[in-house]
């Protein structure tokens, strides 16, 4: 044959990734292996359930890429590729791929493909990213609404459907009374100018001014709430539930710009229909004994299976999951106090009762273990340790009676090791720091995971701060995180036509938590401890890692999607097992898994695995120093 | 809408024989020798050799080849490994059109002679039609270099893109409006159905343009036929 250099076809090549990436001489050997082909406008270029042996790159034209569910996953022109779905996992194809143009496209042969795949490691980890591309979207699928919109996605702007009501802060209290009446609200928004200074509602009426006999020609400035908690109008309905039911308010103000645009109320919440979790908050709170809690507490399974069945993320379901399981513990941590000091042990030392592991991360699932601390002030009176054993007494066994069960590593706050005065603390994390003992390791990394629930937060930030601003230079500890955060293999051999347990009753089963989302977690922990950070929800961490030195963007968001899709189908799983009324685990039967589950999994479990390697492949010492 | 009946292909065959005893032997007669699709091939399965020849001029009979591109198409793909591009040496000036093919005399002396130019095409042409934009011209020059070279003057069967062009514009029962002489052109014909712009005048972006062009062209011929597209529909 000539020397026939194909100029149009391999200039085009040069333009687009990650043909760019490879070599002239490369590129141009590529071009001779082509096929050019034609692809009328609504004709197949892959179908679901047909095998395909092509990488098909898109010359002219523009594809859309379809789930087996028909969900749009993808849509293309000139420059990207489909097929490596099929190349790089397995056929058949679980993709309709369709031209939505007159599609003029070059086919590169399997072949090939795997020729450039080994030869070119660029090459081969594109079109890894190209799956990880692919999982977003399952991810996304499954977390969104049937209509399209996430409901607890809806936006505080939204929700907030009316111009504010506002009155001066000079003004009379029996004018703003006179005022709520003819507008039909429950609250006014103090104003000075523009500017939000406070908030008026129909309790502060009540308690502030006709129980407590305050002239009503006073100024609103009086009898209001000054510098009341507000949201920002791009904030979701979940967030307005959290920050609600955190406050304790009913009605939120909505500020952009430093302006108001108007009040949220857990009314407003409520009309969402899908927020029971305001509800079931609301009434712990109220509950005057430990069986009226655990009544509320028993809900939340429902309250899983409902927000389920309206698609809502998994991400949002275990904040709200994580929501009700804090009023349950505050509730029963309260509840503990009076009866303290009812039994005239009062009064409570200086304190703070902090969570640890999922629900300190915000990511509780059904069926959680408990897992808290305490951490008492140095100069708390000397019988505080007792005082504090008592007072957890009572709380695990409500939060037993609450459905969680006890920890089996024994993490709890009567435990006399994890009630310890902010000194003890201070020693016990000085010593993993510095010499830390494998074992030990193991047990404590659970500790790096906290969230001050109860008491006086000081404590918990005083702790937290310093020992985060060792953590960066603690090679030890992090060698030791990182081998531990390596050591939880994904359950790839499943997909192999294996089964993953080895034995016993979990045999056939596949485990989503060890491998998948407690790999994800333990991933974003040591990732986030090199760095110094102290935030612990697993997508924060991975999130403020990705970056120069820290963690590749596109892994970091890799493993967002792969944690949010693996925690899905664990949610939908226990759900399930609950309504069975069988025990909560982690562990599914590959029967229970739909074909699109099942193969997004696996890319998600691939996920995992890829972060892992990079991760054992910084040596300790070169990563932390 | 078949309109020529399957006749023509025992006379073209018969045609070939004669030409085939004609010629001397050689690789027009390799050539000859091998059997071409016959009319009722499906297009789907239709082996075709997309080529352009850049020339001195548009005579046949005066202007010479001085650059030759190919590349084949087997089932509706276009088989970019099995492209080709020579450049000839004719044997006389380049001349003026230098300009427009952008061959100046010095590469054309550094080119193939021209028997052994066509004896190559003739080879990556075996069992296969023509294929060209406005490909009369094409056989035209083919015809008169074998005769020039083989002493025996052979017209390839072929498709034309430029008369394709001509159907898909005139609408499926010549509904649409005669198409201007400009809408014809390759690169017009290409923009119609979106295909990327090439480089004018390389004769190997013309051969390829002209193959993919094809591609599109029987696509939308193929919506208008109630009975699959064969050979004795797009040739002629």
């Amino acid at each position: 044959m000539a020397e026939t250099e194909l100029t149009e076809v391999v200039d085009f090549l040069a333009l687009h990734a990650p043909f760019d990436a490879l070599p002239h001489r490369v590129r141009h050997d590529l071009a001779g292996r082509l096929t050019v082909r034609y692809h009328r406008r609504g004709s197949h270029l892959m179908t679901v359930g047909r095998d395909s042996d092509e990488l098909m790159i898109i010359r002219s034209g523009a594809i859309e890429t379809h789930d087996a569910e028909g969900r749009l996953v993808f849509r293309g022109a000139e420059g990207s590729a489909c097929g490596s779905t099929t190349l790089v996992g397995r056929n058949p194809s679980r993709f309709d791929v369709v031209a939505i143009e007159d599609t003029l496209a070059l086919h590169l042969p399997a072949e090939v493909f795997h020729e450039l795949r080994r030869e070119h490691e660029v090459f081969a980890e594109h079109f890894e990213g190209e799956r990880a591309g692919l999982l977003r979207a399952a991810a996304t699928a499954v977390a969104t609404g049937r209509h399209g919109e996430p409901i607890l996605r809806t936006s505080a702007r939204d929700l907030a459907h009316r111009a504010p009501v506002t009155v001066r802060a000079d003004g009379e209290i029996a004018q703003a009374a006179r005022t709520m009446t003819d507008e039909g609200v429950s609250s006014l928004l103090v104003v000075e100018g523009e500017r939000l200074v406070g908030i008026l509602t129909d309790r502060d009426l009540r308690r502030r001014v006709l129980a407590a006999g305050v002239d009503p020609r006073q100024p609103v400035s009086d009898v209001m709430t000054s510098d009341p908690v507000v949201a920002p109008a791009d904030a979701s309905a979940l967030e307005l539930l959290l920050t609600m039911t955190e406050a304790n308010v009913h009605h939120l103000p909505v500020v952009e710009g430093g302006a108001p645009v108007g009040v949220v109320t857990t009314t407003d919440l409520m009309r969402l229909e899908r927020v029971s979790a305001v509800h079931i908050v609301g009434d712990v709170a109220k509950q005057t004994d430990v069986a009226g809690v655990v009544d509320f507490a028993a809900r939340t399974p429902r309250l899983v299976q409902q927000l389920l069945e309206q698609d809502v993320s998994a991400d949002d379901i275990t904040r709200v999951v994580t929501s009700v399981g804090d009023a349950v513990e505050r509730r029963l941590i309260a509840l503990a106090h009076e009866d303290l000091a009812a039994r005239g042990m009062g009064p409570a030392p200086r304190m703070c009762w902090m969570v640890l592991g999922s629900r300190a991360r915000h990511e509780q699932a059904l069926g959680s273990d408990q897992d808290h601390a305490v951490i008492i002030a140095d100069d708390a009176p000397e019988r505080a340790e007792d005082y504090v054993a008592a007072l957890a007494e009572q709380v695990v066994a409500g939060l037993e009676a609450a459905g969680h069960p006890r920890c089996p590593g024994d993490v709890m706050a009567t435990n006399p090791r994890w009630h310890q005065r902010l000194s003890g603390w201070r020693a016990e994390f000085a010593q993993w720091l510095d010499e830390p003992v494998p074992d030990a390791v193991l047990g404590a990394s659970i500790f790096f995971d906290s969230r001050p629930l109860a008491g006086d937060h000081e404590l918990h930030a005083a702790l937290v701060n310093e020992v985060a601003g060792r953590l960066p230079g603690a090679r030890n500890l992090l060698g030791h995180l990182t081998a531990q955060a390596v050591d939880n293999d994904p359950p790839l051999g499943f997909f192999r036509g294996f089964v993953l347990g080895r034995s016993g009753e979990h045999k056939d089963l596949l485990d989503l938590k060890r491998g998948g989302v407690g790999a994800i977690v333990d991933l974003a922990r040591v990732h986030a401890l090199a760095a110094g950070l102290t935030v612990v929800n697993t997508r924060a961490r991975l999130r403020a890692v990705a970056g120069p030195g820290g963690l590749a963007p596109e892994t970091a968001e890799g493993l967002v999607d792969a944690l949010e899709f693996i925690s899905h189908v664990r949610l939908a799983h226990q759900s399930r097992q609950q309504e069975a009324g069988l025990p909560v685990t982690s562990w599914i039967s590959p029967d229970d898994l739909t074909t699109f589950d099942r193969r997004a999994l696996r890319e998600a479990f691939h996920v995992v695995r890829r972060a892992q390697r990079a991760l054992a492949q910084w040596h300790p010492g070169q990563r932390w120093t | 809408m078949i309109w020529r009946g399957g006749a023509r292909g025992g006379r073209e065959a018969r045609r070939r024989e004669a030409a085939a005893r004609r010629a001397p032997a050689g690789p027009l007669r390799d050539h000859l020798t091998v059997p071409t699709p016959t009319p009722g091939t499906p297009v789907a399965e239709l082996p075709l050799l997309a080529v352009d020849l850049e020339t001195t001029g548009l005579d046949p009979g005066r202007d010479r080849i001085v650059a030759i591109a190919w590349v084949p198409i087997d089932r509706l793909g276009v088989v970019l490994g099995g492209a080709g591009r020579l450049v000839v040496r004719p044997g006389s000036d380049v001349g003026e059109s230098a300009t427009l093919h952008g061959l100046t005399d010095d590469a054309v002396a550094a080119g193939v002679p021209s028997g052994e130019a066509l004896a190559r095409l003739l080879d990556a042409l075996a069992g296969r039609v023509l294929l060209a934009h406005h490909a009369g011209l094409e056989a035209g020059f083919i015809s008169a270099e074998c005769a020039r070279v083989f002493g025996s003057p052979f017209v390839p069967p072929s498709v034309d893109t430029m008369r394709l062009q001509r159907r898909v514009l005139e609408g499926p029962l010549g509904t649409g409006p005669e198409p201007a002489g400009g809408e014809l052109r390759l690169a017009a014909a290409r923009q119609r159905f979106g295909l990327p712009r090439y480089r004018a005048h390389d004769p190997l972006a013309d051969a390829l343009g002209c193959a993919e062009l094809y591609l599109a062209q029987v696509a939308e011929l193929a919506l208008r036929s109630r009975t699959p597209l064969t050979l004795a529909d797009v040739s002629g």
